[in-house]
């Protein structure tokens, strides 16, 4: 790839960004929480889009960014006020900059006149909707010429101003920490500067610099000190070593006999050993008994604290414990993010699985080994247990996204979307900054996208049928997110006209996809929804389709390993709400062992576990009985009997219960053999090998090397719940197994 | 020895896409030594820290603008004569005028091509290569 193209991909990569910044920013703006920087911000945005652009040349979209710019420099100059109309505007300014870049970006040609009505819209605003004032427009960008008379200056050009102040004597120490170089900081370049001022006299301090064996290439253990006579003041010495004051120890003492007029009361701290230390044999005016006047920034502390100074090379650096200089570096806004390509990220992901792996697998070995050996290397392990699983954390810390980087795609899907139908509708939306798996991020944008659809066009009413309700005329849908438990929480509520349950009761059996004798809770009804195929719009409009979406906005969740639940009030709006897991990648399980063969249960479904005596079983409901929870009645299945493992039944030891509880809240109590312990476990995904396996969430490797199966409890849940057993796990699950096994 | 062998310029600019627009055209000059900041306050900050031979930045940029940082260049005696060219935005005659009084060396407007960018390095510092 040459570097232009390079660059046209880091363009559009920094476009998104600012195109983000910009939304975000008129967001602000229009609830009346942005303030000048905000404005300053969408300038700044607006103007770097048409920046880039003019590098490669998008001529459509240099146009609209100029126009665009122009009003939001009058923004800025406060010529223009931010009403909500003129937000409108800027706000539909965006939508079609956003297109121009995408356009641009695939490398479509631009339909002629698009953007014409935003592009007008904005002129509007800068002829203040004086349709005859046109010609203030604008001047589109290409027209303007460089007819400005500008002489370039010469390097060699700057006349030295005349010098005739007093010749000054400076003690100077100067001693650069370790990491300077690491800062990109050249010393001999400060000292050439200083050389530059008048007459150096310095001595270099070698005596910091490590043994060979230990010495760093990168890193710097030189001081000098000496004295400098030059017509320079004070200010302008020190302000050389300003911008470096946190990275250096920069000590200046004016020795020229004018200047010791100071009261000896002010003769603070005697001259820092340091400069003792620093060249004894040096002929450097220091030492003597001067008035030592305030040292520069970061020196104080040293000088203070003798004990510390009087090592040759202070580490970057307790001694400017006092605080009250500035520490370079912290203040420095930039390099607070770096950019690494997300396939980067995904092998150390893979490595940290692996690495997971190893780690079940020593942990094995170990166990297995005499206790006097094992009980040793068993300590060291846990440790290393600990930082894996902070490893882990830490990695998928940085795959996480905020869920704002899809939500912010709604308002604009909504302001379309409401355009289009006539209906009124703010959206709303709550715990943006929750962050989420990039994976999981980037397939929710589909999902997201189609239920709003759904709530605009079935969900909210027109503004005339709101207000006979006595409702507000404006709809409103409420996106939120946030974390419970081990699954983020996504909900997309509207105060809509909710489901009609008779409605598409009536629909589903007309289709036949319930039972006509079936009787259904409102729930079930509203799930019905879910189902392919199935429509209740009494017209089809453009926007959502013929209800093809719904059942696939359950499969893309279902994928990704979430459950989609809805709740409905007819006549008060309709909630959906999608659960979803935080990463894909590992996750807690719980090794569990059935027939002599051991599965995976995700620790997230799992409630408690327990061994329940005889008279809290009632053999009543169900083949295995129910189980009498403190009061709650949790029904009983065999993990053998779903998975149709064949087992014998007098092989069957009824041990451990374990109560699960899918994201519904249903509850069941799975019987198994054993509970063989908790491990960390690495998803891998069976699909390609062996097809979707109902209640199979996928495979991992167990510590001892053989595979084992993940289950899926959400599934398993309503394969009992459905009696729907006609399924074929077990043969599958044998097969794959062996012949997936290791060693 | 062709002075591009030795140079060594300061690429200032809040945006990716310019710094590495301006890199590029520096490379084909045949500039060898091109280091970048990405706001006023840390291109000061490198510009007083070690030698160089230019300072070319965009003027518009969060906190410390390219104005700001020329005339905390001009104002610091160690680098008061460093080269500098401001990177403007077109027609916008009043900050090169601003520049100009503040003692910019060149400015150049943007978008421009690599013989463009030669054009205005060399009217300040002579032939490059």
């Amino acid at each position: 790839m040459s570097g232009f193209e390079q660059l046209k991909i880091t363009f559009f990569e920094e476009c998104n960004e600012l195109l983000q910044s910009l939304e975000s920013g008129l967001a602000d703006i229009r609830e009346g929480t942005g303030d000048e920087d905000t404005v300053h911000a969408i300038f700044r945005a607006v103007h770097s889009i048409k920046g880039g652009a003019g590098v490669f040349g998008f001529a459509e979209l240099i146009e609209f960014a100029h126009v665009f710019e122009t009003v939001m420099d009058e923004v800025r100059k406060g010529n223009l006020a931010t009403t909500s109309d003129v937000v409108d505007v800027l706000l539909r300014a965006n939508d079609t900059l956003a297109d121009l870049v995408e356009m641009a970006r695939k490398g479509e040609a631009v339909a002629k006149g698009y953007g014409n009505d935003a592009r007008h819209a904005l002129e509007m605003l800068l002829t203040g909707g004086d349709e005859q004032g046109k010609q203030a427009a604008p001047a589109p960008a290409k027209e303007e010429t460089e007819e400005f008379s500008f002489v370039p200056i010469k390097a060699d050009d700057f006349d030295d101003k005349p010098q005739v102040e007093q010749v000054r004597t400076f003690s100077i120490v100067f001693r650069p920490k370790p990491d300077v170089l690491k800062k990109s900081i050249d010393p001999g370049f400060l000292l050439n500067v200083l050389r530059s001022m008048g007459k150096l006299d310095i001595v270099a301090d070698t005596a910091g610099i490590p043994p060979l064996s230990t010495l760093e290439h990168d890193s710097f253990h030189i001081g000098w000190s000496g004295s400098l006579e030059t017509t320079s003041t004070r200010e302008e010495i020190e302000s050389i070593f300003a911008p470096v004051a946190a990275d250096c120890e920069f000590m200046l003492t004016d020795l020229t006999p004018a200047t010791v007029t100071a009261a000896p009361a002010v003769e603070a701290a005697p001259p820092p050993p340091a400069v003792e230390v620093a060249a004894p044999a040096a002929a450097t005016p220091a030492p003597a008994p001067v008035v030592a006047d305030e040292p520069v920034a970061a020196a104080p502390a040293a000088a203070s604290r003798p004990q510390e100074a009087a090592q040759p090379f202070l580490p970057a650096q307790e001694a400017s414990g006092n605080g009250k200089e500035p520490r370079g570096g912290a203040k420095q806004p930039s390099s607070v993010t770096i950019r690494v390509e997300l396939e980067k990220i995904d092998r150390v992901v893979n490595m940290v699985g692996e690495l997971v792996i190893a780690q079940a697998m020593l942990q094995q070995v170990i166990d297995e080994l005499p206790e006097h050996t094992g009980a040793k290397i068993s300590n060291i392990l846990s440790d290393l247990v600990r930082h894996t699983r902070g490893l882990k954390d830490s990695v998928m810390a940085i795959r996480a996204q905020p869920v704002s980087s899809v939500f912010q795609r709604m308002p604009r899907l909504v302001r379309e979307l409401s355009a289009k139908t006539g209906k009124k509708v703010q959206i709303e939306m709550v715990g943006e900054t929750t962050e989420v798996d990039k994976t999981i991020i980037e397939r929710l944008s589909d999902p997201l996208t189609h239920i709003i659809r759904n709530s605009i066009d079935h969900g909210i009413e027109t503004p005339a049928d709101r207000v006979a309700k006595g409702k507000r005329e404006e709809g409103t849908i409420r996106m939120s997110a946030d974390q419970r438990g081990g699954r983020i929480v996504i909900e997309i509520g509207d105060d809509g006209g909710g489901i009609n349950c008779e409605r598409v009761l009536k629909k589903a059996r007309e289709k036949g996809l319930v039972d006509p004798n079936a009787v259904l809770t409102d729930d079930e009804i509203c799930n019905l929804i879910f189902l392919p195929g199935f429509s209740t719009a009494e017209t089809v409009s453009d926007i959502s389709g013929r209800g093809v979406g719904m059942d696939v906005v359950r499969r893309n969740i279902q994928d990704l390993g979430g459950r989609t639940t809805i709740k409905s009030e007819f006549g008060q709006g309709t909630i959906i709400q999608l659960a979803l897991p935080l990463t894909l990648a590992v996750m807690d399980g719980l090794v569990v062992e059935v027939a002599h063969q051991t599965y995976v249960l995700p620790i997230p479904n799992i409630v408690e576990c327990l061994r329940p005596g005889q008279d809290e079983i009632h053999r009543v409901i169900g083949a295995a009985g129910a189980l009498n929870l403190r009061g709650d009645i949790v029904p009983l299945i065999h993990l053998a009997d779903v998975l149709c493992v064949d087992q014998a039944a007098d092989d069957r030891k009824n041990g451990v219960v374990i109560i699960t509880e899918s994201s519904d809240g249903t509850r069941m109590g799975l019987i198994v053999d054993e509970l063989l312990g908790h491990q960390q476990v690495v998803i891998k995904s069976i699909e390609e090998n062996c097809g979707t396996v109902q209640g199979i969430a996928g495979a991992t490797i167990l510590g001892d090397g053989h595979v084992a199966f993940i289950l899926d409890v959400e599934m398993l849940s309503s394969m009992t719940s459905a009696d729907n057993r006609n399924l074929p796990p077990a043969a599958v699950a044998d097969a794959a197994m062996n012949a997936a096994r290791l060693n | 020895m062709p002075l591009a062998m030795t140079f060594k310029v300061l690429v200032v600019d809040d945006q990716l896409t310019m710094r590495e627009v301006t890199r590029l055209a520096l490379q084909e000059m045949g500039v060898r030594q091109i280091i970048d900041a990405e706001n006023g306050d840390d291109a000061f900050k490198k510009a007083t820290t070690q030698p160089l031979d230019m300072i070319i930045s965009d003027y518009n940029m969060p906190g410390m603008d390219g104005l700001g940082l020329l005339r905390a260049v001009r104002g610091h005696p160690a680098v008061r004569k460093l080269p500098f060219i401001l990177v403007t935005g077109r027609g916008d005659n009043a900050l090169v005028v601003s520049a100009a009084q503040a003692g910019v060396n060149n400015y150049i407007v943007k978008p421009f091509t690599a013989e463009m960018l030669r054009e205005k390095v060399e009217a300040v510092v002579g032939k490059l290569s």
